[in-house]
């Protein structure tokens, strides 16, 4: 409701509250009083249901498809054109950007107290890996967005490559994506490095300096005499990319390397996969045959092959002592899921709160994956082809992680919510734009809030009370069918018995054990304070913290 | 002793594999009567190995060259692997689990035999006794009374001793109700739910027969129920067979009550799985979740198709059918099926937790299982003689009580908080069902463990499991008591597959003791906190 005041002035929210007056008649035969706070970037599309001669209840209004797996329908009374007025209303403020409007984050005057647009810094988090070191450096070549406009202006290269070789190489990198180090092991000083594809074309196209860059790079590393790149792509598609003038790296040329192919499925199909999740749990669950249908969607099936891929790279690099590239087609989709998942398993400090907001702010914001036109971000063109669910891919993988360690991670489920509501609501500017040269244009950081302001404003709530903190432990997640589930909390939240479950039991644990564990240490330093000061008192006596909390009923 | 000539060998060399993330221990291989050892040597860790043979279901032998590997199937559901040297040996070896394993004598199963060091013959039988629970019911109502008409279990051979009964009803008409129920088992008080005042009730299924028999007694006993709880108190009977198969039931002598006979109470059909096809369900169910070659892609239609998570819906959404009639209509309620000792079992108990807060905790679940389960005469050597892996054609086995665990569990992930005990107090009864040294689950029902003196003569699961060094096992660290009714969702998404159980040899990497551990750390450092606390001093600065 908030969102919608801020936006709309009170001209809507005298009609939202018919709206939800409607609603509330129609919901109840549920019998909850519903409440909606629905933001507005979340719609994805609006439809006008029925016409002025529909007959029967609720069969005149509006039908509102969400882009977090729901859809609202809100019956309307035919008299008074009421629909006219809120169709066009909600459809200007729902996609600002086919009315010349702002989108909302720029309008958004919230206040938090801390910045979170201060959480990442390429230059400190390179420090903290090592960078610059006597095989990369920084460079500055693409400061102005000129050597590739879907990269960050901050790149590392070998330090052996100039950055004529770097100019050579970019022209035969699709758009310009070249080969740069994602992340560098502290000890065995092996890399990640992730790229675009290999221009090769039909003809089987060369091109010398690409060749010799990738083999500088495995030069930095002497423990194996092959580099290895994983193309996240199927064989099959990676061939068919030739025809469009993209290819593979082919061993007869790049005679030091070894190419695996992980056969991760392209955006088309992981988004007819989400859409086939969605038609099994929303409005109502199929019961009859859950696990088949489930299985049918091929989500999980997705789900794993993206970790069996990064586990693969989180291996090669930790046992296997070989420095790995990382390219699909673009390399901002899969590329991305790869590098940072692989990142994930390797690098403990991306498992803390701040250390994983750095990690998509790097791997995924700085890197052009693109949100934009992933998500749509105001737009009403709901049926572009090159809308897709990678980044909700990518989330799910971290909350199968977290599942399989209940200990290895500090935030908890809710974080991972946060994150994913507000890829969509267009509240904060986190997530706006398909690069960070189009950022920079619009001065996204000076004109809109981070989510990490909000995130790390009030950061207890988003911790997991089992975290402990351990220093290079590598994880290898269990990628078979039998360790990975649907994410019930997350896809299947807006069903109605499901929300009956609110506040969520474990959530209530999680508050439970914090308060516990703080009350602990709290006691265990007054304890200390007492016993040193010899302090007395006898009238206070310990006190617990309340721990009743009953449970909310579910339907069955 | 009569074991020795089944034992064919003294000892051997061998190497047993536990699982992929165990290391192999290496050592010297014995049988004794009721148990294989493995004991790896002076030099090594002086932990011997001990294997409890009648945990054994399944043995496989193959030998080649000089030696030979033993496949053990346990019914706990462990897999383990024995390479022996010697063909010979791994053949006498092999000849004498099988025939020690499957023993089926009572009184000479090893729970006579086990002596365990802190514990006294006798301690924790009586905790139990039908006296306990009935003088719980009767500081809330005094509409029932403690029956011994099945003293010398005449009536009834799988009812205890004392039952409890409306306090209308005398024991001679008590005695007929008896002889037009099935095997005995006339309606008896199985749970009293004060805050509505209803009560929950179990027996056999009314042997009505093809002629449409009466007994104005049972009738009596029913209707005394509804009069004795609260004026126009409504009945439901719970039956879980399906309208055909009760009505078929009266063709072999059984049957279903008659509505005009009953009146007030109104008869629900909600058919559970029994039996064979339980049983069959479980062992596809081990099968799927043991096999490691098979391509995975299928891996949740083939989860589907061995139907074991929709038994658990249907029994959990039964139960929740029970307590929610008492709870919310405040219905009295009978269930039975056939024999009312298996189905029938499974909702009486899992309606109680849903319900009852004491029921929720450690001492309440003891009691609840050895009342509804153990004294309630469900029929555990014959229900739990093969587990899983058994190659032996079935006969009366069937996974009930696993299935009850499983639903337990259910509770567990859904209310986390609730229960006072935790995954491995589960575990653990689903291990000492199949193969115990004690004698908790021994025998079919109250009767034969009467004859066998198996309350004298063996030790109680519930002194093994009272042992301060189990606790932390046994227990939810996270419990808070919880007064309420914890209604369950049943629906196929909100349930998992066990993987505690059933994908115990493939765990993740980090299995949830380790988070348990984790957890019992911050609860007991409160704790110590708490208890270190000097009663001088002040735990929070003065005002």
């Amino acid at each position: 409701m908030s969102l919608l005041r801020g936006l709309l002035g009170m001209e809507l929210i005298g009609m939202w509250e018919k709206l939800f007056l409607d609603c509330q008649e129609r919901f109840a035969l549920l019998d909850s009083a519903l409440i909606l706070d629905v933001p507005l970037g979340v719609i994805s599309r609006i439809e006008k249901m029925g016409g002025a001669t529909s007959r029967g209840e609720n069969s005149y209004g509006l039908d509102i498809t969400c882009k977090d797996l729901r859809n609202l329908r809100f019956a309307l009374k035919q008299e008074g054109h009421s629909r006219r007025d809120m169709f066009e209303i909600l459809t200007r403020y729902a996609f600002p950007l086919a009315h010349s409007l702002p989108i909302f984050a720029f309008l958004n005057e919230e206040k938090f107290n801390v910045d979170g647009w201060t959480v990442y810094n390429p230059v400190e988090e390179y420090r903290r890996q090592g960078l610059p070191n006597h095989h990369w450096r920084i460079t500055f070549i693409n400061k102005c967005y000129k050597l590739c406009d879907t990269y960050p202006a901050l790149l590392v290269v070998p330090y052996r490559a100039s950055d004529e070789d770097l100019r050579r190489v970019a022209t035969f990198r699709s758009r310009n994506r070249i080969p740069v180090l994602s992340w560098i092991h502290p000890e065995n000083k092996t890399v990640i490095v992730r790229c675009s594809q290999p221009l090769v074309g039909m003809s089987g196209k060369r091109n010398k300096e690409d060749e010799r860059y990738l083999d500088v790079i495995r030069e930095t590393n002497r423990q194996v005499n092959k580099l290895t790149i994983y193309d996240a792509r199927p064989n099959v598609n990676a061939v068919a990319n030739k025809a469009t003038g993209g290819g593979y790296e082919s061993d007869d040329v790049y005679h030091n390397a070894e190419l695996f192919f992980l056969d991760i499925h392209n955006i088309h199909v992981m988004r007819e996969s989400l859409k086939k999740v969605k038609d099994i749990v929303y409005p109502n669950v199929e019961e009859s045959h859950w696990l088949s249908s489930l299985e049918s969607t091929h989500w999980l099936e997705h789900i794993k092959l993206v970790l069996t891929g990064a586990i693969q790279v989180a291996d090669r690099v930790s046992s296997g002592k070989s420095s790995v590239v990382v390219h699909c087609s673009d390399g901002w989709d899969r590329t991305a899921q790869l590098t940072s998942l692989a990142m994930l398993m390797l690098d403990s400090f991306y498992r803390s709160i701040e250390g994983f907001e750095i990690l998509v702010q790097k791997e995924w914001i700085s890197f052009g994956h693109k949100f934009a036109s992933r998500i749509g971000h105001g737009d009403k063109n709901h049926a572009d082809a090159d809308r897709s669910p990678i980044f909700l891919q990518f989330i799910d993988c971290v909350w199968q992680m977290s599942k399989q360690f209940p200990t290895a991670f500090e935030f908890n489920e809710r974080f991972l919510i946060t994150i994913l509501d507000h890829l969509y609501s267009c509240r904060f500017g986190t997530f706006l734009y398909n690069c960070e040269s189009a950022r920079e244009k619009q001065k996204v950081t000076e004109r809109t809030v981070s989510l990490w302001s909000l995130i790390n404003s009030n950061k207890d709530k988003f911790k997991n009370p089992f975290y402990t903190k351990e220093i290079n432990r590598v994880l290898y997640p269990v990628a078979s069918m039998r360790h990975l589930e649907l994410w019930v909390n997350y896809y299947i939240r807006w069903n109605p018995r499901i929300k009956q479950q609110q506040p969520n039991p474990v959530e209530q644990r999680y508050m439970e054990l914090l308060a516990l564990r703080d009350e602990y240490i709290k006691r265990l330093d007054e304890l200390q304070l007492a016993n040193s000061a010899k302090l007395s008192d006898p009238s206070a006596s310990p006190s617990s913290p309340s721990q009743m909390m009953p449970h909310v009923q579910t339907h069955f | 002793m009569e074991f020795a000539e089944m034992i064919r060998t003294g000892q051997a060399q061998a190497e047993l594999l536990r699982g992929p993330e165990e290391p192999p221990l290496r050592g010297t291989l014995c049988i004794t009567g009721h148990h294989l050892l493995l004991s790896p040597g002076p030099q090594a860790t002086p932990d011997l190995w001990l294997l409890l043979l009648r945990n054994v279901d399944s043995i496989e032998k193959r030998v080649a060259g000089d030696s030979g590997t033993i496949t053990l199937r346990c019914k706990d559901l462990r897999v383990l692997q024995l390479d022996i040297e010697g063909v010979e040996a791994t053949l006498d070896i092999a000849r004498s689990i099988e025939a020690l394993s499957s023993l089926e004598s009572v009184i000479t199963s090893f729970p006579f035999f086990y002596r365990p060091k802190g514990l006294r013959l006798g301690d924790a039988w009586h905790f139990h006794p039908p006296e306990c629970y009935y003088k719980r019911v009767a500081r809330e109502t005094n509409a029932w009374r403690l029956s011994e008409a099945n003293e010398d279990f005449s009536l009834c051979p799988s009812y205890p001793r004392a039952v409890i009964v409306p306090r209308a009803v005398d024991d001679s008409a008590v005695a007929r109700s008896a002889r037009f129920r099935q095997g005995g088992r006339f309606p008896v008080l199985s749970y009293y739910h004060a805050p509505s005042g209803t009560v929950l009730l179990r027996a056999g299924q009314p042997l009505t027969g093809p002629q449409k028999r009466r007994c104005s007694e049972d009738e009596e006993l029913l209707r005394a129920v509804l009069a004795g709880a609260r004026p126009g108190a409504r009945g439901f009977i719970v039956d879980t067979r399906s309208p055909q198969a009760a009505k078929q039931a009266r063709m072999t002598g059984g049957g279903t009550e008659a509505k005009a006979a009953y009146p007030g109470w109104k008869r629900l059909h909600r058919p559970l799985e029994r039996g064979r096809p339980l049983q069959e369900s479980f062992v596809r169910l081990v099968e799927a979740c043991g096999d490691l070659e098979q391509s995975m892609d299928r891996w949740l239609n083939r989860l589907e198709s061995c139907r074991w998570l929709s038994h658990v819906k249907e029994t959990l959404s039964t139960a929740c059918l029970a307590a929610q009639s008492m709870e919310q209509e405040g219905a009295c309620i009978l269930v039975h099926g056939a024999e009312g000792t298996d189905s029938t079992l499974l909702i009486t108990s899992l309606a109680q937790l849903i319900l009852d807060p004491l029921s929720r905790t450690m001492a309440g679940f003891q009691e609840l299982i050895e009342r509804e389960w153990v004294q309630a005469g469900h029929p555990f050597q014959l229900r739990c003689a093969h587990s899983a892996f058994s190659h032996a054609r079935p006969k009366h086995e069937a996974p009930t009580f696993l299935l009850f665990l499983d639903c337990v569990w259910q509770l567990g992930r859904q209310f986390p908080l609730s229960l006072e005990f935790g995954e491995g107090m589960l575990l653990a009864l689903f291990d000492h069902a199949y193969a115990s040294p004690f004698g908790t689950f021994l025998c079919n029902n109250e009767k034969e463990r009467c004859l066998c003196e198996v309350r004298t003569r063996t030790h109680s699961l519930w002194s093994g499991l009272s042992q301060p060094k189990e606790q932390r096992k046994l227990r939810n660290p996270l419990y808070v008591p919880n007064p309420l009714a914890i209604w369950p969702s049943a629906e196929p998404q909100s349930l998992r597959l066990w993987q505690g159980l059933f994908l115990r040899g493939t765990r993740p990497p980090e299995p949830s003791e380790v988070a348990w551990e984790k957890v019992w750390q911050i609860v007991t450092d409160q704790e110590k906190t708490e208890g270190s606390q000097p009663t001088d001093s002040a735990s929070e600065p003065g005002p």
